[in-house]
C-alpha cells in the first residue's frame, strides 16, 4: 500500500513558490534584498520523499558604506535534520554602496515530504568582506578566512598582471591572458569522492587486490611560507588515499591558528594532478611561534579521471593558506607558485585570473585595461 | 475461516510461491473474496514497480531485490523452524519423522549459508554519507538520495577541489551572472 501511496505522490510536480525560500540577511546586514526570483524551480514528490529542483535568482545591493569585494551565503536544508550543509561564494566583486549585483544559486535536494511547515530551503549570509578587509558576517562556515585568502590572492594576481601592463604594455598583458586560458586548458582535472572514515564501497574489492600501502609525502617548500613542511605519510589503495597526516613547523613567532596544504598525486605514467586541499580544521589544532603540530584527516579520498579511476603513486604536499591568530592570511607569491615545474603543471589559474580572462574573451583588452585602473 | 498472512497473498501475486503453497492459496482464494482483492492490490502495485524503477535518485530494484530476498529468508526460515505446522499423515512412521528434520536441518543449513554468504555488510556502506562531484555539480548524498546539492547551472568548465575535512567544491564562471562562483558542500559542520 505504500508503494500505492508513492505511485500516486509521482504524479505531483509542481512550481516553487517564491515563500519556499528564506532568505535570511540580519538587520544590520550591508546588503539587502531587492528581488527573488524562483524561476524553472520545482518540487517533485518521489516516493516518501520530495525532490527539489531550485533555480534562485537573487539580486542583492549593497545598502553600507564601503566597497563590497565578497559575499558568502549559507544554504542549508533542513538544519541538523540531514546533516548536509552547502554555500554560495561569489569572488571578484567590486560592488560600491547603493550598487546592486546578482547571485544565481541552482540547487537539488531530497527531503521527507511529511515534513511540516517552514520553507525548503533557508539562505543565510555569512560574510561579505569588504575592500579594506573589513568582515561582517557571523561566520559559521569560515568565510572570513576564505574570503580573505581569495582578495590576497586576487590582489596578488592583479599586482602582477598590473606590472606587465607597464612594463610591456597591452601586447604584454594579452599574451598572460592567453597563457591563462591554455592554462585553463591544459590542466588535468579530477573528479571524486570523499567517504567518512574508512574505505569507500566500491573500493573495498579494488583495496582487496591493491594492498594498501604507506606513501610518503614529497614537498614542495616555499621561501617565503611561514610554515616549513617536515614530514608526513598518507595511506594508498588503488584510486583511494586515506588518512593522509602531516607534520608542520611554524617559523615565525607568530601562533598560527588555521593551516591549509595543497596536494599533487602522480599516476604510474608521470601525469599530476591537483588532488585537493588537506586544511587543519580539528578543533584542536594549535601550532605556536616556532612550534610543530600535525595537520591531519580520517576520512577517505576516491580519485578518477575521465570516469576512470585514478592510480595514485606519489603523493606532493605543500602549503597553500596560512592564518594568523591575529586573523592575518598568508598566501604563496606568484613568483614561488610558477617557479615550481610540478605545481606548473596542475595548479589552475585563479579565480581572479579566470574572472580577468574572461573578461579579455569577451569584452576585449580595453575593458580589461579598465578593469584593472579600478583597483 | 483462517486466511493466508499478508507476505503469502503478496508472494502468489508475483508468482513467488512453491507449487504447494500455491494450490493451497488458490484453494482458500476460489472461495474467499476479502482475499482476492488483497492479490488484486499486490498485482496492481507490481505494475507500477517498472514505472518506479524509472526514477533516478531511487534504486527500487535494489530495494525491491533486497525486500524480495528478505521475505524469501524470513519465509524459508520460519517453515524451517514451524516443523509443528506441517500438515503430516496422521499415520506417520517415525522414519518420516526423522526425514522430516532432516529435510528441516538442511533448510537451516541452507538458510544459514545464504545469510552468511550475501554481502549485507556492503549494503549497509552503499547507504552511507558521502561527499563527490558530479557532472552537473557537487552533492552530499546518503545512499542514492541527494541530501544537498549545488549545481552548477549550466557551466561548461568548472574545476573541482576535493577538501580532505570533507568538503566539495566546484568553481565555475556563472552563465547567466557572468560572475566567479564557487558552490561547496559539505558534512554538516
Amino acid at each position: 500500500m505504500g508503494l500505492l501511496g508513492a505511485a500516486t505522490l509521482l504524479a505531483q510536480d509542481a512550481p516553487l513558490a517564491t515563500s519556499s525560500v528564506n532568505i535570511n540577511l540580519p538587520a544590520d546586514s550591508p546588503i539587502a534584498l531587492l528581488n527573488i526570483s524562483t524561476g524553472s524551480s520545482r518540487t517533485t514528490a518521489v516516493g516518501a520523499a520530495m525532490r527539489l529542483d531550485l533555480n534562485l535568482s537573487l539580486t542583492l545591493r549593497n545598502i553600507g558604506n564601503n566597497r563590497i569585494h565578497g559575499v558568502f551565503l549559507r544554504v542549508v536544508s533542513q538544519e541538523g535534520a540531514l546533516g548536509s550543509v552547502g554555500s554560495v561564494f561569489q569572488p571578484g566583486l567590486n560592488v560600491g554602496p547603493g550598487e546592486a549585483f546578482p547571485v544565481h544559486i541552482t540547487t537539488k535536494l531530497m527531503r521527507p515530504s511529511q515534513m511540516a511547515g517552514g520553507p525548503l530551503l533557508r539562505v543565510d549570509l555569512d560574510g561579505v568582506l569588504f575592500q579594506d578587509f573589513s568582515f561582517y558576517g557571523p561566520d559559521k562556515l569560515h568565510s572570513r578566512r576564505i574570503m580573505m585568502a581569495s582578495e590576497m590572492e586576487s590582489q596578488r594576481d592583479r599586482a602582477v598582471l598590473k606590472g606587465l601592463l607597464a612594463q610591456g604594455g597591452e601586447t604584454a598583458l594579452k599574451n598572460a591572458m592567453l597563457k591563462i586560458k591554455a592554462r585553463e586548458e591544459s590542466v588535468p582535472r579530477l573528479q571524486g569522492r570523499i567517504v567518512p572514515g574508512g574505505h569507500s564501497m566500491t573500493n573495498q574489492a579494488m583495496a582487496a587486490v591493491t594492498p594498501e600501502r604507506q606513501e610518503k609525502f614529497a614537498f614542495v617548500q616555499f621561501p617565503d611560507s611561514p610554515i616549513e613542511l617536515k614530514q608526513g605519510s598518507t595511506l594508498i589503495a588503488g584510486s583511494e588515499a586515506r588518512a593522509p597526516s602531516i607534520e608542520v613547523h611554524n617559523r615565525t613567532d607568530r601562533p598560527v591558528k588555521y593551516v591549509e596544504l595543497g596536494w599533487v598525486l602522480t599516476d604510474p605514467s608521470g601525469r599530476a594532478y591537483m588532488a585537493g586541499s588537506l586544511p587543519s580544521t580539528d578543533p584542536a589544532f594549535s601550532l605556536p611561534g616556532r612550534g610543530t603540530s600535525q595537520v591531519r584527516q580520517e576520512n577517505t579520498l576516491e580519485f578518477s579521471t575521465n570516469g576512470k579511476p585514478l592510480s595514485i603513486r606519489n603523493v606532493t604536499g605543500f602549503v597553500s593558506q596560512v592564518e594568523f591568530a591575529d586573523g592575518k592570511v598568508w598566501v604563496p607569491a606568484r613568483q614561488s607558485l610558477d617557479s615550481d615545474a610540478l605545481l606548473q603543471q596542475v595548479l589552475e589559474p585563479s579565480a581572479e585570473e579566470e574572472r580577468l580572462a574572461n573578461l579579455y574573451v569577451t569584452k576585449g583588452i580595453g575593458a580589461l585595461v579598465e578593469e584593472l585602473k579600478k583597483y | 475461516m483462517r486466511h493466508p498472512n499478508q507476505a503469502t497473498l503478496a508472494l502468489h501475486a508475483g508468482g513467488d510461491l512453491g507449487p504447494f503453497r500455491r494450490w493451497m492459496t488458490e484453494r482458500h482464494l476460489s472461495h474467499c473474496g476479502l482475499c482476492r482483492d488483497e492479490v488484486a492490490g499486490f498485482t496492481e502495485m507490481r505494475e507500477m514497480l517498472p514505472d518506479l524503477a524509472e526514477l533516478p535518485e531511487i534504486s527500487w530494484n535494489r530495494l525491491a531485490a533486497e525486500i524480495k530476498a528478505n521475505v524469501r529468508l524470513g519465509l524459508e526460515a520460519g517453515e524451517c523452524v514451524r516443523t509443528r505446522e506441517i500438515s503430516l499423515p496422521r499415520a506417520a512412521s517415525p522414519a518420516g519423522w526423522r526425514a522430516v528434520v532432516a529435510f528441516a536441518s538442511v533448510m537451516v543449513l541452507v538458510g544459514s549459508c545464504m545469510v552468511l554468504e550475501r554481502p549485507w555488510p556492503a549494503t549497509v556502506h552503499v547507504a552511507s554519507t558521502s561527499v563527490q562531484s558530479t557532472k552537473d555539480g557537487v552533492q552530499v548524498q546518503a545512499g542514492d538520495g541527494v541530501m544537498l546539492g549545488l549545481t552548477n547551472g549550466g557551466a561548461r568548465d568548472v574545476r573541482y577541489t576535493m577538501g580532505a575535512q570533507g568538503s566539495m567544491a566546484a568553481q565555475y564562471t556563472d552563465p547567466e551572472t557572468g560572475l566567479v562562483t564557487i558552490n561547496t558542500v559539505s558534512y554538516a559542520q
